[in-house]
């Protein structure tokens, strides 16, 4: 048999999991290869944008690489707003006192410049143990010899073999899948998220939002404003852009056909906005992301043989009421990952790698977290259907509302308390219910106009870029019946019913005199999100290295 | 003898040390010595004495001259590396010469003198390797090969232009844009007057001759004849180095007589990286006994300063005018940057590279560019053609858009009866005197099932646009396009675009010159009608319908 290539550890992601393991890895003199297959680390990060440091968490990011918020962050988080919105009615909630519970900072962050910065510090550090980071290169799988894991394979590289593989390849992990940890079948155990980045007049951030040096803001939005799909708005101020989007459960917007653009685009232009965008809106970027919802998916055992999952390849996405933290989990995971690596080896037990990153996750908190007791006791209950119904119904009757008038400014309190937030169910009665009839109750209308007019779908593609992969689609449908595939034709992010433009498109078929509706795929326009891996019938691959979209914001 | 500074009766023996630790006169210690023999004359304390005078004689001996006949030959060997002067190696030979005599000193020395002056072209001996190794096989020892050219001269770039089925591919027309634009640059740095020379090689491929010139060619070399017509890998070789040695003869270098050349070969050659342009390069580049670097991407020319040991005798040496030549490693995770350079006993020309088709632009052909033709004469001998081929095959090519007057392309308009509509366009084509069908990313990619005989026009190979192909007829007619940027920037050169649309807001009508607000179903065949009525003005046309 031919030599392969051999390192102590290869790390598959440079995002914030993968480089605070191989960080780490490093640091404890291992020799550690990075593989990335953007074209640079960071075209192919999305998040929503905030990066979160906690107190109770043994590994922040700036444990790790010391320089961060000067270098790679945009603003600090240091006011929290949650909008109740009910028609052009606002309830205002302060949720700062939720934001910074357990937190020693949060800031606002694009993943190009941020992820592009740590992977220069992770190559230089990975260098000295005789690895490094290499960019453009696609881990299509696992290296297996008798059944046992022993390394990766790749579609520009020969196999590569290692003592310890760490998955950090993010939400659509092929290697999790590959490994059987993970799979993408329900939508209920998913949000999408879509978001706009959104460039400002100089000085227009601090202007509009009155924010002097050091400061920054985060919004949240929810309400009647989306349709009846649960979920929410966000809007983050960075340096000279501000981040907006949408996070919406998958199931929620599968049931209600909704369009991901358009609930976008509702937010844009609700006149609450007008606060802070003019008629001179400039969307510099449209990007999407899955996201796992960790309540439900987050793997309580992340390892398998010499690979161990990290961030959201493993589900490590926590959605704490309101308020999403994933990138500082995956960094903690990343972190204790390379303790459990370097811990093994030095007891010459490599393989014991895996338990010990596992209960290190339990041991520092983590799991709890991602997967809190309280929320497994109220979900048996809360979300069925009857249960939502009727307290929907006693929420919107004169009962009802009676006790929103009552509880009034209290509700503030309720709503920031990490505790209720921790147990929040999955329906509509905390996403949209609730929300509306607070702004209905208590809110007061807002009277200005807004003038945004976002760009149309072809537009939003149009300026994204691509290196498309000719000829070699990375996605194929497997099952093109409407029936199977269909709801990607809405559900996906850059596909829209009646628009030829995107990914899915429904079609007619007349073959014989019959007439069939189909569903046809052009994977050009993909933006890599994975939505079309869980609600349609496909074979869903990661585009080669340097392939694909190439995200310029993040 | 000096007066000793201390007595060291004075001292114990452990403070001896320390206190002799600041003297370093070799006298005074020698008076030392001599005091404490006449003294108290304690062993340790000489030991302490003796052992501080050797120190100080043995630097003053290492600094002074070598003499080779008190030392044994390691010994000589240690000091000789502190020498680097090599009048003073000269003279270490000389005395070791008058003296011992020893080969082993003898070989250390002259080392050594290599190593200092390097390997001078003139100290550089070339002995062949079967005589240095007469001990080892030499299984190549019978095989002729033509040697390389000693103090040979050599100037221009030389181009090999490939054609396939009669035609020159786009990569021969690439490398003589990038061949000009550094022969311009070389002319101006190094003030000189070099061409580049394009060559023709196949049957009735002089005809390209004007087309290189256009491209930046100033002289074009080529050779015709009915036997040329597909590559042979002999021929093609044979004839490619007698042109570039122009009837000289191999390894000696005197060329014909020739008005347009005063060299012996060529300084620099470029074949395209295609599978026949690989296949001459080799071949060509190891009968001109040179080198090659193989898939180049980019290519420069500049002086080099080079230390290596067989290039350089490991000094620091200016090469001019070197070709740089860069190609992708790893599959493109890592660059090379080849050099080929002069041996100081043999010379490595000319300096060739084969060029990965795309690398660089097309240029845009000047056509008042003016440049001298030149027929290569050459007896080919009918045994380099033993090999026969019998049967080939060309590969569907695909469709080529490009250089028609008018574009039809069709897009998911055509939905809802999508053979109908093929057929329509199809019909508007051919109403034209010169016109092609193209079709939309969104045909290509969409699950309509065409019947059998417009199927073959649902093929990527129609498609325009940003991964498709790119044209700019005088006419392009847009039907039932939205006009998404990735279609836009593969057609919107044309000269005239007219669309044809139910939605007056698609993006298309932004970049149209005439728009049409209606169902390609009804308004291309009324176009049709128009055109055959001889109403051949696509501004009539647009006029007649709702124009917007």
């Amino acid at each position: 048999m031919t030599e392969r290539e051999r390192y102590e550890a290869v790390v598959v992601g440079a995002g914030p999991g993968g480089a605070a393991a191989a960080a780490a890895l490093a640091r404890n003199g291992v020799e550690t290869l990075v593989l990335e297959r953007g074209v640079e680390t960071g075209s192919k990060n999305v998040s929503g944008g905030l990066l979160y440091a906690e107190a109770s968490a043994p590994y922040a990011i700036d444990d790790l690489f010391p320089e961060f918020r000067e270098a790679a962050a945009e603003r600090p988080v240091t006011d929290y707003y949650l909008h109740n919105l009910a028609g052009d009615r606002v309830k205002t909630f302060d949720i700062t006192d939720l934001h910074e519970h357990d937190t020693e900072w949060s800031d606002a962050v694009l993943r190009r410049k941020m992820d592009s910065w740590l992977a220069e510090r992770v190559h230089e550090l990975t260098r000295e143990t005789g690895g490094g980071l290499l960019t453009g290169v696609r881990v299509n799988g696992l290296l297996r010899e008798d059944g046992e894991i022993v390394g990766v394979t790749c579609d520009e590289l020969d196999p590569i073999e290692a003592d310890f593989v760490v998955a950090a390849d993010g939400v659509n992990s092929e290697l999790a899948r590959d490994a059987g940890l993970m799979d993408w079948e329900e939508p209920e155990e998913w949000f999408q998220g879509v978001k706009a980045v959104v460039d400002m007049p100089e000085g227009a951030v601090d202007d509009r939002f009155d924010l002097d040096d050091g400061e920054g803001e985060a919004h949240l939005f929810s309400g009647d404003l989306f349709e009846g799909v649960r979920g929410g708005g966000f809007l983050y101020t960075n340096e000279d852009t501000l981040s907006i989007g949408t996070v919406f459960h998958l199931d929620s917007l599968v049931a209600e056909e909704a369009e991901p653009h358009e609930l976008l685009d509702a937010l844009l232009t609700h006149p609450l906005l007008a606060r802070w965008l003019d008629d001179g809106y400039e969307e510099l970027e449209y990007a999407a992301k899955l996201v796992p919802d960790s309540k439900k998916v987050a793997h309580p055992s992340p390892h398998r043989g010499r690979l161990a999952l990290v961030g959201d390849a493993a589900g490590q996405m926590q959605a704490q009421g309101p308020i999403i933290k994933g990138m500082n989990h995956a960094v903690t995971a990343g972190a204790l990952a390379a303790e459990a690596f370097v811990e093994a080896r030095s007891r010459s037990d490599p393989d014991a790698a895996g338990a010990l990153y596992e209960r290190k996750l339990r041991e520092e908190g983590v799991m709890e977290k991602l997967r809190p007791r309280r929320y497994r006791a109220v979900r048996t209950l809360a979300e069925h259907d009857p249960v939502t119904d009727v307290l929907d119904a006693v929420l919107d009757s004169p009962v009802g509302r009676f006790g929103v008038r009552a509880l009034g400014d209290d509700l503030e309190r309720l709503y920031g308390s990490p505790f209720l937030s921790m147990m929040v169910p999955d329906t509509r009665t905390p996403y949209v219910t609730l929300p509306t009839v607070i702004a209905e109750e208590l809110g007061d209308p807002v009277e200005t106009k807004n003038g945004v007019t976002p760009p149309d779908l072809a537009d939003r593609i149009g300026s994204l870029t691509y290196d498309v992969d000719v000829g070699n689609p990375h996605i194929e449908l497997v099952d093109d019946a409407v029936g199977a595939s269909g709801d990607a034709v809405t559900a996906c992010p850059v596909s829209a019913r009646d628009f030829g433009g995107g990914c899915y498109r429904e079609e007619t078929v007349r073959t014989n005199g019959e007439e069939r509706r189909v569903v046809s795929l052009d994977t050009q326009p993909c933006v890599e999100c994975g939505t079309c891996a869980v609600v349609a019938d496909t074979d869903w691959e990661h585009p080669r290295g340097g392939k694909g979209v190439e995200f310029r914001q993040g | 003898m000096a007066d000793a500074p201390m007595d060291p009766g004075e001292y114990a023996i452990q403070e001896l040390g320390p206190e002799i630790r600041s003297i370093e006169d070799v006298d005074a210690l020698r008076a030392i010595l001599e005091a404490e023999e006449a003294g108290e004359n304690r062993a340790g304390a000489k030991t302490i004495i003796e052992s501080r005078i050797e120190k100080f004689t043995e630097d003053e001996e290492s600094t002074g001259e070598i003499d080779p006949s008190e030392m044994t030959a390691a010994e000589v060997g240690n000091a000789l590396q502190d020498v680097d002067d090599p009048e003073e190696l000269e003279r270490i030979r000389a005395a070791e010469e008058e003296g011992k005599n020893r080969d082993s000193v003898l070989t250390l020395v002259d080392n050594r003198l290599d190593s200092v002056r390097g390997s001078d072209a003139e100290a550089a001996e070339v002995v062949p390797p079967e005589e240095k190794h007469p001990d080892l096989d030499h299984p190549t020892a019978d095989k002729r090969h033509v040697r390389a050219l000693e103090e040979g001269t050599y100037a221009d770039m030389w181009v090999y232009c490939e054609t396939q089925a009669g035609d020159l591919i786009d990569v021969s027309l690439e490398m003589l844009g990038k061949a000009r634009e550094l022969m311009d640059d070389y002319n101006e740095t190094y003030d000189a007057d070099e061409k580049v020379v394009a060559v023709l090689v196949g049957d009735g491929v002089a005809t390209h001759a004007e087309t290189c010139i256009e491209h930046g060619a100033d002289v074009v070399v080529h050779h015709e004849d009915p036997r040329l017509d597909r590559f042979r890998h002999e021929p093609y070789t044979r004839v490619f180095c007698d042109m570039a040695r122009w009837g000289g003869d191999p390894g000696a270098g005197n060329p014909d007589p020739a008005a347009w050349r005063d060299y012996d070969e060529p300084r620099y050659v470029l074949f395209p990286a295609t599978p026949n342009g690989r296949d001459l390069s080799a071949q060509v580049q190891a009968e001109l006994d040179s080198g090659l670097a193989s898939d180049c991407s980019g290519l420069y020319i500049e002086n080099a300063v080079i230390s290596n040991p067989a290039k350089t005798g490991g000094e620091d040496r200016e090469f001019e005018r070197v070709l740089h030549m860069k190609r992708p490693d790893f599959s493109g995770f890592e660059y090379s940057t080849i050099l080929c350079l002069d041996n100081p006993s043999r010379e490595f020309h000319p300096q060739g590279a084969s060029v990965i088709p795309g690398s660089f632009e097309v240029p845009d052909p000047e056509p008042e560019r003016e440049g001298e033709v030149v027929e290569h004469e050459f007896e080919l001998d009918e045994e380099w053609f033993r090999v026969e081929v019998e049967a080939f095959d060309r590969l569907e090519g695909g469709v080529d858009l490009t250089g028609h007057e008018v574009i039809v392309a069709l897009g998911r308009g055509i939905g809802d009866d999508p053979t109908r509509g093929m057929e329509l366009g199809l019909e508007l084509v051919d109403a034209f005197e010169d016109a092609a069908l193209g079709i939309s990313r969104g045909i290509v990619t969409s699950s309509y099932e065409f019947e059998g005989h417009v199927e073959e026009y649902a093929a990527e190979e129609r498609q325009i646009g940003e991964t498709g192909q790119e044209v700019e007829p005088d006419l392009y007619v847009a039907a039932g396009i939205s006009g998404a940027i990735q279609h836009k920037v593969g057609m919107d050169e044309s000269d005239t675009i007219v669309a044809v649309n139910t939605d007056p807001e698609a993006d298309v009508r932004d970049f149209s010159d005439y728009f049409i607000e209606g169902d390609l179903f009804e308004v291309l065949p009324r176009l049709v009608e128009a055109l055959e009525a001889g109403k051949l003005d696509a501004a009539a046309v647009a006029d007649g319908g709702e124009t917007g």
